[in-house]
């Protein structure tokens, strides 16, 4: 099926997003909250667009969560949409002054500052509560750390704030975040996250530290019959199945 | 001939004494048996609705109400009953005291349909609404094709009275085309509007009534499986629902095969998660679901995705209620009241500075004036009307030169607020419309479900600009960041919730436009409710126990207060 993007006509395939449709055909539209492994969210609000029907009036949607149809009319950067992504995006700053990452490339994009005084007085946060940590966690069926409390007192946590014992620490959390809020502390013998501390399991054969005694202990009954080629790093691992390949 | 005394037992009687006036009753009826050659039952009834003057007493079949009735009167109550009515707990009108509830002016101008049962019946008591005609329309809905019951639905207008008034029978047909089972029937309890009380007054008044209405609702739409979404603070709503489902269980109401028809409907009760938010259908769903009751972002509705991601039919109690009605009578009946696009009528919670508060169901289309004013009678201490919010905190405030608007769905949208589930609260003028706008803005931004970023963080921004004006710190300027971040939310916000929280500012800001000039350029509350930063303002515990003790001891000053305490020490 055929949708216009922009004055651009577009192949859209049954059953995509809509902000998914646009990136195959080389149209951005600004995510923060959206990940490519992650289910679709809609929170961050910041990949609107404007949608025009037969008669021609126009009403916001949100592209991520948008299910694709024949005949779509999509204006992804009307005067509208433009102002509305920059208060979005002043909102947000304003929320998240430390925040790092994609955040600050789209404030500079549309021109757009804050340093937290305006409608905060907590100038140190980095978090904007887009939930891929916690939909990550969720995704990998560990659920450790979920968003608590509501409305402008919501953070995302542990339960109570105490170390999870679901927690693995494999920082996958960490790793989705797009402003680098969840605070990870990695030495080569210890990883600290979410108020809990792991060992940190050495490669066999490069020695270096790759990942947490309980990450690997979650991972075994997921890889079989591979079980010894857990002593590796990712790198060595594979040159490690080689070799016993050849053998 | 026998004599039935109803004591209302609602919430606000309660907390002015009607279980104490109804023990007291049965214990005069025991121990004055031999003087009494009467038959007297008493019941405890669901709310009357005049709450301001409770508790109520009323006598039936003579029709006598009593109101400010205390466990003293109960004995010169009883005496009277085959004598002269006891004069001074009457309802005084102008011409003198008045009988039957329906003569004062609090009554006469409300037509009671979805309140029909409430403060007639024991809710406790099935027997008592099966008298009154109660059942009978689900054994009529039985012989019926669930086709006929969506259409005579259609055929009364009846829409949603949860807020959105979306046309109930346009919703029982989208669900009951998909072909998808199990489908799922949700009654949404979960009122939780500031002031609001017709939900409450409704489940706990005339439970049965409203679980006919649901039963009804998923033989139209082939759901086999029901909810009750409660309010867990409505400990009684709770109560009387669960007993309730139990007695109609056991009558054959409900379970395996509904009256032997074959037809199988369970129901079970949720006790709500205590957020305003889960009011939101989607929130609802996910709350039942086991998760954070934060509302869907998928663009299907329940209808077709609702629980378990299956059709599901969510109706406000009130809705439920008029059911039976619509059944019972026909849709045409039931369309002769309203207005052309809203029918039937509507409960209001009247709340605020009016002189009658109480619960107040009136047919659509009656003006506010008639409501605030004759039901209402007027403003508290003859001061000047300011302003009615409708709708809860998300509603608007509307002023005095609109009080002449009818009431229904679309003209209160049209006027920038909305229909809600029915509160009202009247602000006379000691309001700060500012202050008002502020009250409603921090309450939504605590009860956000704070996942999208409009709502979370733009109700923030709006909480600390709002706040900013009350304390005299306000600057021109705010007036335009308040109106780009009002359509930021009215138009990207996730829910409901987010969409109408604009409301509060944009009324107060569209109608009350002085008040904001004048806290923002001349640093003056007309009402003198704001501070304006000028006010000592206790901002330490030292402050606060300094002002402690000083209250002590003007305390111990007029009242003449000894300075020991029981144990004899000083205090």
């Amino acid at each position: 099926m055929n949708i216009v993007i922009d004055g651009k006509t577009c192949e859209a395939r049954p059953g995509e997003y809509l902000w998914d449709t646009a990136r195959r055909n080389g149209i951005d539209i600004p995510a923060l909250c959206r990940h490519d492994a992650l289910p679709g969210r809609g929170c961050c609000r910041l990949c609107i667009v404007e949608n025009e029907n037969a008669v021609g009036s126009r009403s916001v949607i949100v592209s991520c969560v948008f299910p694709v149809t024949e005949g779509l009319k999509i204006h992804t950067r009307s005067e509208k949409i433009i102002r509305f992504r920059r208060i979005l995006l002043k909102l947000l700053i304003e929320r998240a002054p430390q925040a790092e990452g994609v955040l600050l490339d789209y404030c500079r994009e549309y021109g757009v500052a804050g340093n937290g005084e305006l409608f905060n007085d907590n100038t140190n946060e980095k978090c904007i509560l887009c939930n891929r940590c916690s939909r990550a966690c969720q995704e990998l069926g560990n659920s450790a750390i979920q968003v608590t409390q509501r409305g402008i007192d919501k953070i995302v946590a542990s339960p109570f704030n105490e170390p999870s014992p679901d927690c693995i620490g494999c920082a996958a959390c960490a790793r989705v975040c797009p402003t680098g809020a969840i605070a990870c502390t990695d030495t080569r013998e210890q990883r600290t996250i979410w108020n809990k501390t792991f060992e940190m399991v050495k490669c066999a054969e490069c020695g270096k530290p790759f990942a947490t005694a309980e990450e690997l202990e979650w991972m075994k009954p997921k890889i079989l019959d591979f079980e010894s080629n857990l002593a590796y790093c990712p790198r060595c691992r594979g040159r490690h199945v080689a070799n016993s390949a050849m053998v | 001939m026998k004599k039935t005394i109803l004591v209302c037992c609602g919430p606000g009687c309660i907390a002015y004494g009607g279980l104490d006036v109804a023990a007291s009753f049965r214990e005069q009826i025991a121990t004055l048996k031999m003087d009494v050659k009467l038959e007297t039952v008493i019941k405890q009834t669901g709310c009357h609705g005049f709450c301001s003057r409770g508790p109520l007493v009323r006598i039936m079949p003579d029709d006598i109400t009593y109101y400010r009735v205390k466990p003293r009167d109960t004995e010169e109550i009883l005496k009277s009953l085959d004598n002269k009515p006891v004069g001074r707990l009457l309802y005084h009108g102008v011409g003198g005291n008045i009988l039957k509830q329906q003569e004062t002016p609090f009554y006469s101008a409300q037509k009671k349909l979805a309140l029909r049962n409430v403060g007639e019946i024991d809710p406790k008591n099935i027997n008592d609404y099966k008298a009154r005609g109660g059942y009978e329309a689900l054994r009529k809905a039985l012989t019926m094709e669930p086709e006929d019951i969506i259409a005579e639905i259609e055929k009364s207008g009846l829409r949603g009275r949860g807020g959105a008034g979306f046309p109930t029978g346009l919703k029982w047909r989208i669900a009951a085309e998909y072909d998808n089972f199990p489908k799922y029937v949700i009654m949404n309890g979960d009122e939780g509007d500031p002031g609001a009380f017709m939900d409450r007054a409704l489940m706990e008044g005339d439970p049965h009534g409203v679980l006919e209405g649901v039963i009804i609702c998923a033989l139209a739409v082939g759901a086999t499986k029901g909810y009750l979404y409660i309010r867990d603070e409505y400990a009684l709503s709770l109560q009387s629902m669960k007993d309730a489902l139990a007695d109609a269980e056991k009558a054959g109401f409900l379970g395996d095969s509904i009256l032997g028809s074959g037809r199988s409907l369970h129901i079970e009760v949720v006790r709500g998660g205590g957020a305003f938010v889960c009011g939101e259908s989607t929130a609802l769903i996910e709350s039942i679901e086991g998760s954070i009751g934060e509302p869907r972002a998928t663009f299907a509705y329940p209808t077709e995705q609702g629980l378990w991601n299956k059709p599901t039919i969510i109706n406000n109690v009130e809705t439920f209620i008029n059911i039976p009605l619509i059944i019972d009578e026909g849709g045409a009946k039931f369309a002769e009241t309203g207005t052309p696009t809203s029918k039937g009528t509507k409960v209001f919670s009247l709340a605020g500075k009016v002189r009658n508060s109480g619960l107040v169901e009136a047919p659509m289309g009656m003006t506010m004036r008639k409501i605030i004013f004759e039901i209402g009678g007027g403003i508290v201490g003859n001061r000047h009307f300011k302003a009615v919010q409708t709708g809860g905190p998300s509603g608007g405030a509307l002023p005095e030169s609109l009080l002449d608007l009818p009431i229904d769905f679309d003209t209160l949208v049209r006027y920038g607020s909305m229909m809600g589930s029915g509160g009202m609260i009247v602000m006379d003028d000691w309001t700060c419309m500012v202050a008002v706008a502020k009250y409603n803005i921090e309450f939504l931004a605590k009860e956000s479900c704070g996942a999208c970023v409009p709502c979370r963080e733009g109700l923030r921004a709006l909480s600390m600009i709002l706040t900013r004006i009350c304390e005299g710190k306000g600057e021109p300027v705010d007036l335009e960041i308040i109106k780009s971040i009002c359509e930021l939310l009215t138009q990207t916000s996730r829910c409901g919730l987010g969409k109408t929280a604009a409301n509060p500012v944009m009324s107060t800001l569209k109608y009350f436009p002085e008040e904001y000039e004048e806290h923002i350029k001349e640093k003056r509350c007309r009402a003198g409710v704001c501070s304006m930063g000028r006010s000592t303002v206790v901002t330490d515990s030292a402050d606060m126990a300094a002002i402690v003790a000083m209250a002590e001891a003007a305390r111990k000053v007029s009242y003449g207060v000894q300075s020991k305490d029981k144990t004899g020490a000083e205090s």
